[in-house]
């Protein structure tokens, strides 16, 4: 019975993870806004405004629930319940240090990658739900984007999964730092096996990743519909897109969703791309800095330090670039990143019969 | 019962209900969606089958391929189109319907028929495998066994796919183009 309770306790610290990030995430979000526009942001509630974000729960939780009387009543109401499981789903098989994952499966990468197309699922069942032709405007270019980014995204996935030959996450984030169990080389000729750090990184492994982590950091963007692929929400013309009905904790749940996606998606390109919860400190003679923060309380707090990085470049760029239009949108999709991620798989192959 | 029949029942309940809802409904935006229960619901029985790679290969292609493709072409179309098969009713038995009926019962006596002659307890290829241990375990990876297949002894059917998409693709590019001027 040990065994089950875990799991739930597993899933219960999932969530309140999720749950403290979004809140985290948006006093963040707001801030890092007023520093770029040069504003103060929050500043009222708490110390620096840092109650802010939990006082806006508050007021949410308070709110009716509104139904539109021309809404489908079924879909309005499981929409965002869907969106966000979707994404708390994905939380499953991401792993935080050795040893430490929730659900050790053989094809983790590939379980994460089919449970972020779900959430497209639910933001149609959203946009038709309202029955609001902004609300579906939105829901149809949101399903459209995410279907069209997943291509360069998946494709600049396989560049990686061919260098590192599993899909299972543990086993990818082990192979990058001193746990390894075969050899490692930076670049394809220093032999880093026994050093570590920032050098056995995926990135630095295969010199060519870094172009992949690029599209994949640029697509995974564009599937957790933050600027500037925010036409979905794209307030100047369509209010909020699809999420324009909702009230109170339905709108809650919304904004949760993009938040963990958010952390979803980052977490990802940090497993993949840049070490898992491998140090950057590299053994240097005798003074063993890898071997020393290779653990688990150290394994967490690298993989929260470089996730919180990514999520904080994904802000950077959300208030510095404007918003694409459909056709730059599709453009830099299929003429630019697709090629390229095309290109980088190839490179990997060779990389994997040639160099290593 | 232990808990993997459970969930097993608990599965193929969800599975069947769904598509009964599925097939019944008459609002078919619904239909839809209950159909995405279903399609999740036999990747979880996949997943007790041990066909690990199976489900979720379900789930990527049925409900983030197929499916919101249905939707697309759905929400695109105009509403009058969609309220003309709502609207349509006729009565429970008609001519119309014959054939189908006539399709269903002979292929309910098919399935009824190989369940009954199959014997599933003791298959000989079963047993066989079990003696040889030739067998698939929770946590032995599927994965390799499948790449390696498809690049070796499943090679010509794979790439005769391929081919069939690729033809599918530009058929696709071809027709959605604007008419030039040839």
């Amino acid at each position: 019975m040990n065994y089950y309770f875990t799991y739930f306790i597993a899933a219960i610290g999932l969530f309140s993870f999720s749950a403290f990030f979004a809140l985290f995430g948006v006093y963040a979000e707001r801030k890092i806004s007023a520093f770029i526009q040069d504003r103060l942001g929050p500043t009222e509630t708490g110390k620096y405004g840092s109650l802010q974000t939990l006082a806006d729960i508050l007021k949410m939780l308070q709110k009716e629930l509104i139904v539109p009387a021309a809404a489908d009543k079924w879909l309005f109401m499981l929409a965002p319940a869907v969106i966000f499981i979707a994404v708390y789903l994905g939380f499953a098989a991401l792993p935080w240090a050795p040893g430490l994952i929730p659900s050790k499966t053989n094809i983790g990468l590939y379980y994460i990658f089919a449970i972020i197309s779900i959430e497209t699922l639910g933001i149609l069942m959203a946009g038709w739900g309202s029955n609001n032709k902004y609300s579906i405007l939105g829901a149809m270019r949101s399903a459209a984007q995410i279907i069209s980014y997943e291509i360069p995204a998946g494709f600049a996935i396989i560049a990686v999964v061919m260098i590192a030959q599993t899909l299972d996450l543990q086993v990818i984030s082990a192979q990058q730092g001193i746990l390894a169990t075969e050899k490692i080389k930076f670049a394809g000729f220093w032999d880093v096996s026994q050093i570590g750090g920032l050098f056995s990184w995926n990135v630095f492994r295969a010199p060519h990743l870094l172009i992949a982590f690029v599209i994949y950091f640029i697509a995974s963007l564009a599937e957790s519909n933050r600027a500037p692929f925010d036409i979905p929400e794209a307030e100047s013309e369509l209010v909020a897109g699809f999420h324009t009905e909702f009230t109170g904790i339905r709108f809650a749940l919304v904004f949760l969703a993009e938040y963990s996606m958010m952390f979803l998606v980052s977490m990802i390109a940090v497993i993949l791309f840049l070490g898992a919860w491998n140090t950057p400190l590299p053994n240097i003679g005798g003074v063993k800095l890898a071997t020393w923060t290779t653990n688990v309380p150290w394994g967490i707090l690298w993989v929260v330090i470089k996730t919180l990085g990514l999520v904080g470049v994904q802000m950077w760029i959300r208030w510095t670039l404007p918003r694409l239009r459909v056709d730059q949108l599709m453009n830099l999709c299929w003429k630019v990143l697709t090629p390229a991620a095309f290109a980088c798989m190839l490179i990997s192959g060779v990389w994997r019969l040639w160099l290593m | 019962m232990t808990l993997m029949r459970v969930l097993f029942y608990l599965m193929s309940f969800i599975a069947v209900g769904s598509a009964l809802y599925a097939a019944l409904s008459k609002n078919l935006v619904r239909s839809i969606f209950i159909f995405f229960v279903t399609l999740f619901a036999l990747a979880g029985l996949y997943v007790i089958a041990l066909a690990d790679f199976v489900a979720v290969t379900q789930v990527v292609i049925y409900v983030g391929g197929i499916l919101v493709l249905i939707l697309f072409a759905f929400m695109l179309s105009g509403r009058e189109t969609l309220n003309v098969i709502e609207q349509h009713k006729g009565k429970f038995i008609n001519m119309a319907k014959v054939p189908a009926v006539i399709l269903a019962a002979l292929f309910l006596a098919v399935i009824v028929n190989i369940i009954l002659k199959a014997d599933a307890d003791n298959l000989p290829w079963v047993k066989q495998a079990i003696a040889q241990k030739n067998e698939t375990t929770p946590i032995s990876s599927t994965i390799d066994n499948i790449g390696v297949n498809l690049m070796t002894t499943y090679l010509l059917p794979f790439e005769a796919i391929s081919v069939l998409l690729l033809m599918a693709l530009v058929g696709a590019a071809h027709l959605s183009r604007k008419e030039g001027r040839a």
